[in-house]
């Protein structure tokens, strides 16, 4: 446990010493959004607007998480002799998760204000963003882990991990469009439920398979 | 496995039973139904690709898991021959479904939500296929695409068997259709349709025994 807090304190310090990833990732999020708003100057519907916000969300999370291990790769060596593969994998994902969440907030205000807020239900809206964040973080964080071992990180990021994502997204960009058009929670408690447990999944898995992927 | 190495009594079943569906399939009386016609005879060539597929599948992601438990040759080159010869089955799978789509629903491809997700799970092993090839030295790429079959596999689990089931769909069984038990498969159709499962899945293990001795020939050659 002792291991995870250093480890997470690590990457938040190497994020505030070094700024430019961070920030980078700030102005990717700002040309995109600037971009849907040039692009739908005449305004858009609701369900776009919600399939944007999920595109865009993938699009920044495959470029912030691919960091979290192909960023170190020549460091790994002295991580994999003084902590165990769960303290790692453990501070990685709860890393990504906050990461994430961050971007998602700031992208969800960039579109608010130059694209406006199409629903009204905040909550709802906000519990099933933050579980889709859950997913789509901690199944990028193993794949960035199996991309790191390969000579093109980048591109294998983007290959091997959008099939794995695709379940998340679908469900829950169907779950904020339902909440968006009006609906309440009654109408999305199933699938609400059903991303829920796909995250479990997920997470589980990683937990089983990442010792495998890290020594080497 | 290594049953179905040593032996070739199931692969007499299987030249028998694909005889009879092929035959049997294409000459019997099917129940006329509006719309499907006699395209429904595509249904014993269609269907048991996917049920291949997932077997086929489901005995790479055991020697995945073989492999990261006892890491060998072996194991990895068992795991990637029944992944190739399953994604072959899926891609026979969809082309096959197109042809009946064209025929029952009007066009090849009506996005429904089924085809969608097997066109993504197939996604997923040409991803699996291009990990292999991007790593150069054979135990990371043996254990890290371990790793992602299994990975890979359950999360097209939800994307197969469960989203589909959530939205409305033109497959049988999906989005309050009537599953396959309620549906029109009826005894004659059905005496048919499970030997055709069975036998085209023993088939794609009979292809891949044969690529998995080429290639454990070759790995003693080498060694």
């Amino acid at each position: 446990m002792n291991n995870v807090i250093h480890l997470l304190k690590k990457d938040f310090q190497i994020d505030i010493r070094l700024k430019y990833p961070f920030i980078g990732l700030i102005l990717y999020l700002f040309s995109v959004v600037f971009l849907l708003y040039y692009s739908f100057s005449l305004g858009l519907k609701t369900e776009v607007w919600n399939s944007l916000l999920w595109i865009t969300v993938l699009f920044v999370a495959t470029n912030a998480i691919a960091k979290s291990f192909i960023q170190e790769t020549n460091r790994n060596l002295y991580y994999y002799f003084i902590s165990s593969p769960l303290a790692i994998l453990t501070s990685k994902l709860i890393y990504s998760f906050c990461f994430l969440c961050t971007l998602c907030v700031i992208s969800f205000g960039l579109f608010s204000i130059l694209l406006g807020y199409p629903g009204n239900n905040q909550f709802w809206f906000w519990v099933n963003l933050t579980l889709g964040c859950l997913g789509i973080s901690s199944a990028f964080t193993m794949i960035s882990a199996l991309s790191a071992k390969t000579n093109s990180a980048g591109v294998m990021m983007v290959i091997l991990g959008f099939p794995v994502i695709l379940p998340i997204i679908i469900l829950g960009s169907s779950n904020s469009n339902i909440l968006l058009l009006g609906g309440s929670i009654t109408d999305i408690s199933d699938n609400l439920i059903t991303l829920f447990s796909v995250d479990l999944v997920i997470i589980a898995l990683a937990y089983i398979l990442f010792p495998y992927s890290w020594k080497s | 496995m290594k049953k179905l190495f040593k032996s070739n009594w199931w692969k007499y079943i299987c030249v028998c039973l694909l005889v009879y569906v092929s035959t049997w399939g294409l000459l019997s009386d099917v129940p006329r139904l509006p719309i499907l016609n006699e395209t429904i005879r595509v249904l014993h060539f269609h269907v048991p690709m996917w049920f291949g597929m997932i077997f086929l599948f489901l005995g790479s992601v055991i020697y995945s898991i073989k492999q990261l438990g006892n890491p060998s040759e072996r194991n990895d080159l068992i795991s990637c021959e029944l992944a190739k010869i399953g994604t072959i089955f899926g891609i026979l799978g969809i082309l096959t479904g197109m042809f009946w789509a064209t025929f029952t629903w009007g066009e090849p491809w009506s996005s429904d939500p089924k085809q969608n997700a097997s066109a993504v799970g197939l996604l997923i092993y040409f991803a699996y296929f291009f990990l292999r090839g991007s790593i150069t030295d054979e135990q990371q790429k043996a254990r890290i695409s371990a790793v992602y079959n299994i990975f890979a596999f359950v999360a097209l689990i939800p994307l197969l068997f469960i989203l589909p089931r959530m939205t409305d769909s033109l497959h049988p069984g999906n989005g309050g259709n009537p599953g396959f038990n309620a549906y029109d498969l009826d005894s004659s159709l059905r005496a048919i349709f499970y030997p055709a499962v069975i036998g085209w899945t023993l088939l794609g293990y009979w292809i891949a025994t044969l690529k998995i001795r080429k290639g454990l020939i070759e790995i003693k050659i080498d060694a």
